[in-house]
């Protein structure tokens, strides 16, 4: 090992998974699950982890093997190691943290699925070390887990009246006439907020259309 | 070494598919029996929850404890299409092939029998709903209902595993006493007390917004159980 673990290249590598080159405000990755999980935070949590846990480990797995990988059939195979640990992790749960896995019910599944892990897979862990991969996995995820917390606490909040389960717009509120709004619970509420947040992410990181 | 060598790719793949074959096939044997277990008990749960016992178990309460509750209160038995107790079978026994049996179960306090539970499954609008549903011992009104596995969208048809949803089928009949027939239970769109009369009120439950399709699911399989154990129910009825 010639590099300090978080030397400043390893450094950029978070900070543009994160920020630079976030995979939903940038890549606009994943759209379909940040729009399906995020009615409530707890879900959208619980995604976000899966997600990051699943892109950090195949990016290793993949980049470990990266050299052996015949070119034309690299895409199934990265597609099998991602199921695999996908359905590993289900099953784990499922034996260890039943409740847990009860609430993910279909989500799990759709990490197989989410661009975001083969995007990452082709982009990044076919071409790098594995520590490094490892390191732009954690922030692909931690830049998609982001944007998910974001919108699940604002779609939970103005769609149910609540916060993780728990009232947070008194009784009072709704005595005056208040009701909840019901398009955030559903998918153009969550359009309207991924655009906003779009918006504001690349005029703050100062994004240019190429 | 070429590793782009027709050979060389096919001896890849397979080590790719055996590797993870074994992998996948490790997890989901050996951790069979600890899976099994927890079905068992998230169905055990979800009878005592239907029930509404009279001292309810905690959420948290622990494995071994909710078995304990559930031995001593719960007595499980097999009842046939006409409604007679099967003798000598247990809703364990049951496979896919008992088209004609029945798993019941009788929730007692100090000998009595305090209500009955049986499942009730059928299509909502993206998955198979799973629940129990309990009548007092009155064979009539409804005391508890609860679903515990469905593949409904959160926040929408997800809210049938809600309290809210649930409560508002306690105290509700399933048999009207004055026309003498079945009245399984409906969900309406929107609230009840704005889309049906006042009679009417004793077997429609409010809807939920958004989830019509969903509550049409939870409707058709509540009118299919109550028939099917009506076989049985009708017989403890005093009329």
């Amino acid at each position: 090992m010639g590099e300090a673990l978080l030397s400043s290249k390893n450094q950029k590598i978070l900070k543009d998974g994160f920020w630079d080159t976030n995979p939903i405000t940038f890549q606009i990755l994943g759209i379909c699950s940040a729009l399906a999980v995020t009615t409530q935070l707890k879900t959208a949590l619980v995604m976000s982890l899966g997600l990051t846990f699943v892109t950090a480990g195949s990016n290793v797995v993949i980049s470990l093997i990266r050299n052996f990988i015949p070119s034309q059939i690299r895409i199934i195979v990265q597609l099998t190691v991602v199921s695999a640990l996908v359905i590993s992790i289900d099953q784990i749960l499922r034996a260890y943290m039943f409740d847990v896995s009860k609430q993910l019910s279909v989500f799990v599944g759709l990490i197989i699925t989410n661009c975001i892990v083969m995007g990452r897979l082709e982009a990044f862990a076919m071409g790098n070390p594995p520590w490094k991969s490892f390191l732009d996995g954690l922030a692909n995820g931690a830049g998609y887990s982001a944007v998910l917390i974001i919108i699940g606490i604002i779609r939970e909040i103005f769609g149910s009246g609540t916060l993780l389960g728990y009232h947070v717009i008194p009784a009072s509120v709704y005595a005056q006439g208040y009701v909840n709004n019901g398009m955030m619970v559903l998918a153009p509420g969550a359009f309207f907020l991924l655009g906003i947040i779009v918006w504001i992410q690349r005029s703050i990181s100062g994004y240019k259309e190429s | 070494m070429n590793t782009n060598s027709t050979r060389y790719t096919f001896v890849f793949a397979i080590i790719v598919c055996v590797v993870s074959g074994v992998l996948l096939s490790v997890f989901s044997e050996g951790l069979r029996p600890q899976k099994e277990l927890n079905e068992e008990l998230d169905v055990k749960r979800n009878i005592l929850k239907a029930v509404v016992l009279k001292e309810p178990v905690a959420p948290k309460t622990k494995a071994a404890d909710v078995l304990k509750v559930y031995d001593s209160k719960i007595e499980e038995v097999v009842i046939d299409d006409k409604g007679n107790v099967v003798e000598g079978k247990k809703p364990k026994q049951l496979t896919g092939k008992d088209t004609n049996l029945f798993p019941l179960y009788l929730y007692k306090e100090g000998g009595q029998v305090v209500a009955y539970a049986f499942p009730v499954v059928g299509q909502g609008l993206w998955s198979t709903l799973y629940g129990y549903l309990a009548v007092e011992a009155d064979a009539t009104t409804i005391r508890g209902i609860t679903f515990y596995k469905h593949g409904e969208t959160p926040g929408l048809g997800g809210e049938i595993e809600k309290e809210w949803f649930q409560n508002n089928f306690k105290g509700k009949t399933i048999y009207s006493l004055k026309d003498h027939k079945l009245t399984p239970t409906i969900v309406v769109k929107g609230k009840a007390a704005d889309v049906v009369s006042k009679d009417e009120l004793s077997y429609h439950v409010d809807g939920i917004t958004a989830a019509t399709l969903t509550g049409k699911g939870v409707t058709d399989l509540m009118d299919r159980w109550v028939r099917v154990y009506d076989a049985y129910l009708s017989k403890l009825r005093k009329i």
